[in-house]
């Protein structure tokens, strides 16, 4: 439409006859009228230049008027073709950006259609892949309950009298089925985090009857080895923190376990829990559970909270671990907003610290 | 086995075969009378007709589920009373916080503890009754 218009005015500039020839004409032929008229009426010559002069003057000098009017005409005409000229050319590249911009608008709805899908496919994938592991590992423990406790039975003679040949290499059966159970419920502690199954559920929990009633389920465990299991209560009264108990419970369950794991024989494990809102801007618990045992071997330190990862040290003491532990409690204090961390001497025992922000509340 | 007076009875909610038996085994040797059911449907009307002194409990069960079964007992006046150990291979703190909630006396995951540990359990809490 813009460059037919562009055609219209510029065809239209064409047509228009030049005003100066016209009024040149127009002059030439008013003066010959004025000549014969003059003639026809018979006036003498001086008269006749009398009103001839002054007549051919005005027409001259309305002639060069009346062409400096139309040369500005022309100039404007120039002035507004080139102007739609541009518009026109503009209106195109406009035209232009609109189709790409509609294109490139259809690509990303496609895009995005296509992976919304895949997004979904994913989900389906994840949730069946939790399923399958939830599911085998449960339906594994079963049969792994009854080797156990066939081997337990075997051990303590409920089945009749073993030579001490037999005797050992049953305990050697117990001990591996022992750590295929400890690998698959790291494996579902693993998958349970993973999925994210539940979404954190932060409540104000009180640390210090939290802390009390896993160390009691601990007694049993550090009663076996003589390990002292203490715990150095604050002397004050704490605010409750904001924690998932349950995701919180695991965290404690995992150091606990480990410490008195890698302490020897009649050591010490103690946990003891403190304040820092003097000291820091954010308000934080900060919960400590040291050990006197093997401790972590300087090489290994940066490497023990990624999973699969056990220190060396640790692999001739112990067999019943997978290395998942220290990853999974470090994925639940990270999603707590707090921090983990430790200190260690080789032989003389290691600290873990791990501190949980105070529930808002209570600040 | 014939029960005598001064035995104390447990009740075994089993469905596998070979647990159920080492299980058994296991607790005759204490000295317990013992019952077995080996589904829901069994378990309820058991503990209703014998009442128990004891229900070990596993959770996946066929048909009813252990904690149907268990929501049942505690439902049920002359068998509320009754305690229960939920023994079975479920145990992620979602199934533990739903049976607490649905007042069980203690859940063991099987894989995790020897029959012994299950013997002292049952002691602790048949004294304490």
């Amino acid at each position: 439409m813009e460059a037919s218009r562009h055609i219209h005015i510029a065809e239209l500039s064409r047509r228009t006859v030049n005003p100066l020839i016209f009024w040149g004409i127009i002059t030439v032929v008013l003066t010959v009228v004025l000549i014969l008229i003059i003639n026809a009426a018979g006036i003498q010559s001086g008269i006749y230049l009398l009103f001839l002069v002054p007549v051919i003057a005005y027409l001259v000098i309305m002639g060069f008027f009346v062409g400096y009017v139309s040369k500005l005409n022309r100039e404007r005409n120039r002035l507004l073709a080139e102007q739609v000229r541009e518009e026109g050319a503009r209106a195109g590249e406009f035209k232009k950006l609109n189709q790409e911009l509609e294109t490139y608008a259809k690509q990303l709805f496609d895009k995005d259609f296509e992976l919304t899908l895949a997004n979904k496919r994913l989900q389906n994938l994840e949730q069946a892949k939790s399923k399958f592991v939830s599911v085998t590992t449960h339906q594994l423990r079963t049969p792994l309950s009854a080797v156990k406790w066939t081997f337990h039975m075997l051990l303590q003679g409920s089945l009749g009298p073993t030579t001490p040949d037999q005797h050992n290499f049953i305990e050697k059966g117990y001990e591996s089925t022992q750590r295929m159970i400890a690998i698959i419920n790291d494996l579902l502690n693993v998958d349970y985090m993973e999925a994210d199954r539940s979404d954190y559920n932060f409540l104000p929990v009180d640390l210090l009857p939290l802390i009390e009633s896993i160390l009691f389920e601990f007694t049993n465990q550090a009663e076996s080895k003589k390990i002292t299991l203490k715990f150095d209560k604050p002397s004050s009264v704490l605010p409750p923190v904001a924690a998932d108990p349950i995701k919180l419970s695991m965290v404690l369950e995992n150091l606990l376990d480990n410490a008195i794991k890698y302490t020897p024989q009649g050591g010490q494990v103690t946990v003891s829990m403190s304040d820092d809102r003097m000291n820091s801007a954010r308000s934080n618990l900060e919960v400590v559970i040291s050990d006197s045992g093997i401790g972590i071997p300087p090489a290994e330190r940066d490497k023990i909270f990624p999973r699969f990862f056990r220190g060396s040290n640790a692999i001739k003491v112990q067999t019943d671990g997978t290395g998942l532990g220290l990853f999974i409690s470090q994925d639940i204090i990270e999603k707590h907003g707090g921090a983990i961390w430790f200190e260690s001497a080789v032989g003389k025992g290691t600290q873990f610290h791990f501190s949980i922000p105070v529930h808002r509340l209570s600040k | 086995m014939e029960k005598d007076s001064s035995q104390k009875t447990i009740l075994i909610v089993e469905d596998d075969e070979f647990l159920r038996s080492l299980t058994a085994k296991r607790l005759e040797k204490e000295n317990y009378h013992i019952e077995v059911a080996v589904d829901g449907e069994n378990a309820i009307s058991t503990v209703e007709g014998i009442k128990p002194d004891l229900i070990l409990l596993d959770l996946l069960l066929p048909g009813k589920d252990g904690f149907e079964v268990l929501k049942k007992i505690r439902s049920t006046e002359v068998t509320k009373g009754i305690p229960v150990i939920i023994f079975s291979n479920l145990g992620q703190k979602e199934d533990i916080e739903k049976a607490k909630a649905l007042g069980v006396d203690d859940f063991l995951i099987k894989a995790n503890f020897t029959l012994d540990d299950v013997v002292g359990k049952i002691k602790k809490l048949i004294a304490d009754k």
